[in-house]
């Protein structure tokens, strides 16, 4: 309950670190950036949780407005945490909780949270059509391989992310590993149910979840998506689903170091790698897509100033992806990001997520920026 | 507000209808500070917050705000603490600047940066030392701005090399409309030339805004000294056992004229600095920190080429040596934390708030040889009134830091109270009396606060002083739209 964290709400100092990145001294809150006013930051949704619990204020549809714009990046933690010791996203999911409780959240994360309640997807379409991706490449039903390569909601219902679903596979033939897929079996991870507050409905599908990967002896799993794989890694112990889970970018980077394939690039290319918010801030993992670039001999890597740590979220987390609450225009993140991108000289900006694929290549389009600048997953660069 | 859907419709031809809102969700998360919190003041919600993006959008509003004799209440980059900038009045316009955000120029002749309000002080630093220069080092944290920070308050670890005060000149729009230029930019003719010389055209009229809590009007830009980077810069620290000592020394290192910066603190304050906020909170960290720091220590920034640091650092260990001083070695973290708080701007100094983020803080401008006497005044009305350390949950002692103005003709102390702001009423009460006793003791007694006299203060200074104060905000201000009901308004 946002009560719980009265004392974190009330120790907050209003100092503003959470919006600023400090080693780089850039802003680094998507929708603070985007639509300017304190209550897009950390700063302004703790003021919102401070009239919430001293009852000034309502949850309703207007309030959460603000507040789901967030994209869960976790920026403000990683700023505030060191320099005053709060985790403001902790307090700002909390609101989001506490809103589904009371039915006073959006239409488009209501109608979002329908789709996922009926479909078991994001998309409203049929859980039939979930291994498509994988049509006409050797890619076998999951039968006690060592891994399972889980490409979720994205990977198997957009056209873009299936792309990538398809190279990461054929990337992991390549490599010799021994992995399958769940295809019309799989089922959503719910993280980014999770992420909008809808606790009870994730904690089902975390365990259905669970047991079907039990059932099936299911011990190690590749994920697709850094979603997929922070819920796996850090949500789905509570239930006792405790599995060996790797991002697809730690497995490549494996397979490149023991010389268990080999890159292939053509013609020199300046590129720049945008660290996803749930590989990168949420579970720190930095290095391995940085040592998938550097293995390709054609590619000259180089970092935008809001890197790692510092990297300035795409604005597709928090179930922005599918609620599209953040809109578009010349200050939404995504655009922000390519304008970043093309600063460094880079003319190729590398995801290792499919959400951040798509978040991207749809800015460089609305920016006019495709005789500039190209957005490639890892794998498709390998 | 008579007329609000008229007022809106003519702010959003002004600034743009995104830049707009007059929605309690938008309007809440500036009602509230740390000082508000204290002092259990509840503010009521404003009718507009808004975005300007140009000095002509803030002019614009301002006359519509005169027209309508709205309240503005501005805020640069919108990190005070200090009650300064919250809508104490019902309805009224917010104004929050940060969108102002342009580093207009950075010169390298004059070494000074034209900036706006919503610049902070990180990127500032960030693009002044791509052209080989530094800001001035101040005590508030990165994500400050220099307009919002200098103007309001002089904190500044840096050394007698420099004046105390690094606003150059500034262009502010004034509650009444007009625009004022200040210094040698005041000319109409040539100041957009050289808008580089503060002590032009008579009167310091920039130092009318320093200290002035937005009484006198926005300032939309703002001339900032920036200080050439030595080619070795570094930073030592040399340990006390007496605060009347460490004085005595820093009073006699600052008369050499030789350091970039200079600070002093009890073992209190460097405690809480060098722990982060979640270690603060474990006893045995702090306890074994405090056994290893001297009581008093002073922080001196050194730099110029090796020959001259090595020859300073000597120095100073020599003079320090005079009064029973000694270096004292830090290492690892604990010494990349003293070296940014050292040179300002830093993160570091967000652990000082940081325990529990709430602070009262006694400030005083006064001789030298008062420090001592003052430390021990503070100490004793902490115990006269049972502050407790808000986390040990025993008697507290406060945190010090005294910074010498001017070849230490007088400093700057700051006395910290710590409290914890989700305490009930009943336990901050007593914090507030503290605090006022302390202030009523030490500006009656003692020293001078650096910001306008709040409304207490104001009736301890002499009649004239107030007229004249009084006198320049009803010539700027006459309908007393800028920042009324305000512990500082000049009303």
């Amino acid at each position: 309950m946002l009560n719980d964290y009265r004392d974190t709400i009330y120790h907050c100092l209003k100092c503003g670190a959470c919006r600023v990145a400090y080693r780089v001294y850039e802003p680094i809150c998507p929708s603070g950036i985007k639509f300017g006013f304190d209550s897009y930051y950390a700063i302004g949704r703790i003021g919102l949780a401070r009239a919430l619990i001293d009852k000034e204020i309502k949850i309703d549809s207007n309030l959460m407005r603000r507040v789901y714009t967030c994209t869960s990046c976790g920026a403000c933690d990683e700023q505030c945490h060191d320099a005053v010791g709060i985790d403001p996203l902790q307090i700002i999911e909390e609101i989001k909780y506490e809103a589904v409780g009371t039915g006073m959240i959006p239409p488009e994360v209501r109608d979002f949270l329908k789709r996922m309640n009926i479909h078991g997807n994001p998309y409203g379409l049929p859980t039939k059509d979930r291994g498509k991706w994988a049509e006409g490449i050797p890619v076998e039903n999951y039968s006690n391989q060592e891994y399972l390569f889980y490409v979720g909601d994205v990977g198997s219902y957009d056209e873009r992310a299936m792309k990538i679903a398809r190279s990461v596979a054929e990337m992991l033939l390549e490599g010799g590993v021994s992995f399958g897929i769940l295809g019309d079996r799989e089922m959503s991870d719910g993280n980014e149910v999770n992420r909008v507050g809808e606790r009870g409905l994730f904690e089902y599908m975390a365990i259905a979840n669970i047991q079907r990967f039990q059932e099936m002896g299911i011990q190690r799993i590749i994920t697709l998506s850094p979603h997929a794989y922070n819920a796996f890694r850090n949500d789905y112990p509570r239930w006792g689903g405790k599995f060996d889970v790797c991002h697809y970018s730690q497995a490549l980077a494996e397979l490149l170091e023991g010389g268990r394939i080999k890159p292939s690039g053509k013609g020199d290319l300046r590129v720049t790698f945008h660290d996803p918010c749930f590989l990168g801030r949420h579970n720190q993992r930095y290095d391995a897509p940085r040592t998938v670039l550097d293995a390709i001999p054609n590619v000259k890597r180089v970092e935008m100033e809001r890197s790692r740590g510092d990297a300035l979220c795409c604005g597709g987390g928090g179930g922005n992806f599918f609620t599209d609450m953040l809109g578009t225009g010349e200050r939404s993140p995504g655009r922000i990001r390519v304008r970043e991108a093309i600063e460094t000289g880079a003319e190729c900006i590398a995801t290792a997520c499919p959400k951040c694929f798509n978040m991207l290549d749809d800015a460089v389009k609305t920016e006019g920026a495709e005789d500039r600048i190209v957005v490639k997953d890892l794998s498709q660069l390998l | 507000m008579e007329n609000r859907d008229a007022v809106k419709r003519e702010i959003e031809s002004i600034v743009g209808s995104d830049n707009v809102s007059s929605d309690a969700p938008d309007l809440i998360p500036y009602l509230k500070d740390s000082y508000s919190t204290m002092m259990g003041r509840d503010i009521p919600l404003p009718d507009f917050v808004i975005l300007p993006k140009t000095a002509d959008e803030v002019q614009k509003v301002v006359q519509l705000s005169n027209k309508y004799e709205i309240p503005i209440y501005p805020r640069s980059y919108g990190v005070n603490i200090a009650g300064s900038a919250l809508p104490y009045r019902k309805g009224g316009i917010v104004m929050d600047l940060k969108r102002m955000d342009r580093i207009l120029e950075i010169n390298e002749d004059t070494m000074t940066a034209s900036i706006e309000p919503g610049v902070t002080w990180g990127r500032l630093r960030k693009e002044a030392r791509k052209k080989g220069l530094d800001i001035i080092p101040i005590g508030g944290p990165y994500q400050t701005s220099p307009v919002g920070n200098h103007l309001l308050t002089n904190i500044t670890p840096y050394s007698s090399k420099y004046h105390c005060d690094r606003a150059v000149t500034l262009k502010a729009v004034l509650p009444n409309g007009e625009i004022l230029r200040t210094g040698s930019w005041a000319s109409a003719m040539g100041g957009d030339v050289n808008p580089y010389f503060r002590y032009a055209y008579g009167p310091d009229v920039t130092g009318m805004f320093r200290g002035s809590m937005g009484n006198f009007g926005i300032i939309v830009e703002m001339v900032e000294r920036l200080r050439p980077i030595a080619p070795l810069e570094t930073n030592i620290t040399l340990g006390f056992d007496r605060l009347a000592d460490c004085m005595k020394a820093m009073q006699a290192i600052e008369r050499l004229e030789f350091t970039r910066t200079c600070q002093a603190y009890n073992n209190i304050m460097t405690a809480h600095m060098l722990l982060a906020p979640h270690k603060i909170k474990v006893p045995t960290e702090k306890e074994a920190l405090l056994k290893k720091l001297p009581p008093f220590q002073m922080n001196l920034g050194l730099g110029g080429t090796d020959e001259m640091v090595a020859l300073y650092e000597k120095i100073a260990v020599e003079e320090a040596a005079k009064w029973n001083g000694h270096p004292v070695i830090f290492e690892g973290d604990e010494k990349t934390k003293l070296d940014q708080v050292s040179e300002g701007a830093s993160r570091g100094i967000m652990n000082m708030y940081a325990p529990l983020s709430g602070f009262a803080a006694v400030i005083g401008c006064l001789p030298i040889t008062h420090v001592a006497e003052i430390n021990d005044i503070v100490k004793d009305i902490v115990k006269k009134y049972d502050i407790q350390d808000p986390i040990s949950g025993g008697p507290q002692e406060h945190e010090l830091i005294v910074l010498p103005y001017d070849r230490c003709s007088t400093v700057y102390v700051e006395q910290e109270i710590l409290y914890d702001p989700a305490a009930d009423r009943s336990t901050l009460e007593p914090v507030m009396q503290c605090l006022r006793e302390c202030y009523t003791q030490l500006v009656g007694g003692y020293g001078a606060s650096h910001t306008i006299p709040n409304k207490t203060l104001m009736k301890m200074m002499v009649p004239a002083y107030a007229d004249i104060l009084k006198g320049f905000k009803k010539m700027v201000d006459p309908k007393g739209i800028m920042l009324p009901g305000g512990p500082y308004s000049l009303e």
